[in-house]
């Protein structure tokens, strides 16, 4: 297995970080996303107005929207497009008018879907979200749901308490419930690993211009031995993710998830305590990691139950 | 040949082959064991051609692509082969002749290797150079009869007390210092001027020695490289060590954990939350390693920074020690007590074993300097 893109992988790569690096906020930047370079239908047939790409693609547009916490509700987008497959709601998803977000605990009765979810991650936005019900995923459209948008840590990303209550759903594709969530906790370690190699490379940015005490900070060896061991975390979270994409999610999904989001906070937290009172600072840009981190590592499964989690799909005890 | 197809033929030949008494010998830890028989092994290793597989065919290889290396080293562990004792030779001296080496030099050296029949140490670490290789003090110089005389110490060399040869780094030019006027020479074990001296480890056993030269010689020709350059080749034999071996120490690494885990459910101490804690996190730290590993010898490593080596070299090292730990605390009090003359249960001399991983090869502050400075372009302190 390479870490290496192909060209394609590697255009796709260079337009999105040409855009990405422009500066623009969430809706404008979110068109530009969806219609200049069409990344939420990467994997939307092509006959649906998608490119008819892969996880691998998704991974990449994720991996570069999460470096720089772009706050735009891809993944969940995204990953829509890839599980319903072929749907009536696949060319609103390539085209970017239609946004998605995930609910893992639904239940179904006679066609419609009830149940409630406290943190739904891109859930004020979403136009429509998937609802895992045991075996099968269903699609109802946000305006059925009752949603209320959450103040949260992470403010580059939306979270809502969700209730649907009897709601019409159209039912969408063979994906089960532990399938969609494995693929979500999957797309979150790709995220996680992206973000905390983009924590890594500043603070070393940082470390070799800083001066103290007449050196630059990033000659004194106990910093240093710091940035090797988070450059050995950061390949080791990367090598897993990808491999996590390549691979079955029921497994690598849950292990990936836990093993990069503890990466990305250990990064992250050595990121401000590296960069001294300026990583202290609202200005500066690490809490938004820090914060980022800390989400993603307690949502859809926390390091204790996913640890558990792993033990039991593995056969542990 | 199929990656598939390959697999069965190791399997098929390791299991006609591979003689009871060795599965499990000689790994780390117990090099002391069974010597004369895993000698006679590396014999028969290398008369089926398993020595060299990723070496040019025009050099006596059989030129396999690192996937089919892996394979055989997978396998190989997987079957309980022992400890390797031609493995220094077929994995540090030999790159290093391929890259460096003149004709002659490959056509004297790499057959014996290749046959498993020349046996080889290495001869770079000294009393006073251990970390900072650049203030070693063996000497050697010209005589006028033509041969190499060495005079000096070396010291943490496994395998010194059978091998037949040492790769010894020494300083050739009288007034050089540091990395400067140091000369590669290919040195014969059996002679009059070379001591070997075991050193007792805190395992109570023997794998490292002390060798002493007192005007052991060789001849002028057996110097890789120019003389002075030594330094150069000895770089480029830690550049050589890609490490596709660690494919089949990380099947080791599986076996020394289900026995962990096995010890853990017999005794009851994994219905323990913290102890299961501690055995999950091992196992997802031996599946991140494997997969860092297949990451980094597999891709182009241009993600690694051209440090992947250094870098899997310090997760295994740190994960293979806190297993050791792990090992003993499912044990408890039982992990307090030993067997007479010092005998070690398998999870003890785990425990005091893994002590050196972080040590040996380049110890983990080494590991650190170079990422810090090769991967991530830090400047020297």
């Amino acid at each position: 297995m390479s870490v290496a893109d192909t060209p394609e992988q590697a255009a796709l790569r260079s337009a999105l970080r040409d855009l990405l690096g422009r500066g623009l906020g969430g809706d404008a930047l979110w068109k530009r996303l969806t219609g200049e370079l069409g990344v939420a239908g990467l994997a939307v047939p092509a006959a649906y107005g998608g490119a008819g790409a892969g996880l691998a693609e998704i991974a990449i547009a994720v991996e570069e929207t999460g470096r720089v916490l772009a706050p735009v509700p891809y993944l969940s987008t995204a990953l829509a497009g890839h599980v319903l497959g072929l749907s009536e709601f696949s060319p609103g998803i390539a085209d970017g008018s239609l946004r998605a977000a995930f609910v893992f605990s639904g239940s179904v009765a006679e066609g419609r879907v009830s149940g409630h979810a406290a943190n739904v991650i891109d859930g004020s936005s979403a136009d429509l979200f998937v609802v895992a019900c045991e075996d099968s995923l269903w699609v109802v459209r946000a305006r059925d749901a009752r949603v209320t948008p959450l103040d949260t840590l992470d403010q580059t990303r939306s979270q809502a308490a969700v209730e649907f209550v009897s709601c019409a759903a159209v039912p969408v594709g063979g994906v089960s419930r532990d399938t969609a969530e494995d693929l979500f906790r999957v797309l979150l370690a790709v995220e996680s690993a992206a973000a905390a190699q983009h924590c890594l490379d500043v603070t070393v940015a940082y470390l070799k211009t800083r001066t103290q005490f007449g050196r630059v900070l990033g000659s004194f060896q106990a910093l240093r031995h710091r940035c090797a061991d988070l450059a050995v975390e950061v390949a080791s979270a990367r090598a897993t993710a990808r491999a996590a994409v390549a691979g079955d999610p029921w497994l690598l999904g849950p292990l990936a998830k836990k093993y990069c989001a503890d990466v990305f906070l250990h990064v992250a937290a050595e990121m401000i305590q590296l960069h001294g009172g300026i990583g202290f600072t609202w200005e500066h840009e690490a809490h938004r990691y820090l914060k980022r981190a800390k989400t993603t590592q307690l949502l859809l499964g926390s390091p204790d139950s996913l640890r558990r989690l792993v033990a039991a799909r593995a056969g542990l005890y | 040949m199929t990656d598939p197809e390959f697999r069965e033929l190791v399997r098929g030949w390791l299991a006609a082959h591979l003689p009871a008494s060795l599965v499990g010998a000689g790994g780390p830890g117990r090099e002391h064991e069974l010597v004369a028989e895993r000698l006679a092994w590396e014999r028969e290793l290398g008369a089926a051609g398993w020595i060299g597989l990723g070496w040019p065919e025009v050099d006596g290889g059989r030129g396999l692509p690192w996937e089919q290396q892996a394979i055989f080293y997978e396998e190989y562990a997987r079957a309980g082969g022992p400890g390797r004792a031609g493995h220094i030779g077929e994995q540090l001296l030999g790159p290093t002749l391929l890259m460096f080496g003149t004709a002659s030099q490959k056509a004297r050296f790499l057959p014996g290797i290749l046959a498993g029949t020349a046996i080889w140490c290495q001869g770079y670490s000294e009393p006073d150079a251990g970390s900072d290789l650049a203030g070693l003090r063996t000497r050697a110089s010209l005589g006028p009869d033509g041969q190499w005389h060495i005079h000096g110490q070396k010291v943490w060399t496994s395998l010194a007390q059978f091998a037949d040869w040492c790769f010894v780094l020494a300083r050739t030019s009288a007034s050089s210092s540091r990395h400067h006027g140091l000369s590669y020479l290919l040195v014969p074990m059996k002679q009059p001027g070379v001591t070997v001296r075991p050193i007792v480890q805190l395992t109570g056993t023997s794998e490292f020695n002390e060798v002493f030269f007192d005007d052991a010689v060789c001849a002028a020709d057996d110097v890789v490289g120019e003389a002075g350059d030594g330094w150069r080749v000895a770089l480029g034999t830690l550049g050589v060590e890609r490490g596709v071996s660690t494919f089949g120490q990380q099947l080791g690494f599986a076996r020394e954990f289900s026995s962990v885990l096995s010890l853990a459910r017999s005794s009851g101490v994994a219905e323990d939350p913290v102890v299961a804690a501690r055995l999950t996190d091992s196992w997802i730290g031996l599946q991140v390693l494997r997969l860092t590993s297949e990451a980094a010898f597999g891709g182009d490593g241009e993600s690694f920074g051209g440090v992947e080596a250094n870098i899997v070299r310090l997760l295994w090292a740190s994960w293979h020690q806190r297993l050791g730990e792990l090992a003993v605390d499912v044990s408890g009090a039982d992990s307090t007590v030993c067997g007479p003359s010092y005998e070690l249960s398998d999870a003890q001399r785990l425990f005091l074993f893994t002590r050196a991983d972080t040590i040996y090869g380049g110890s983990s502050e080494i590991q650190r300097n170079i990422i810090a400075e090769r991967g991530l372009g830090l400047p020297r302190g």
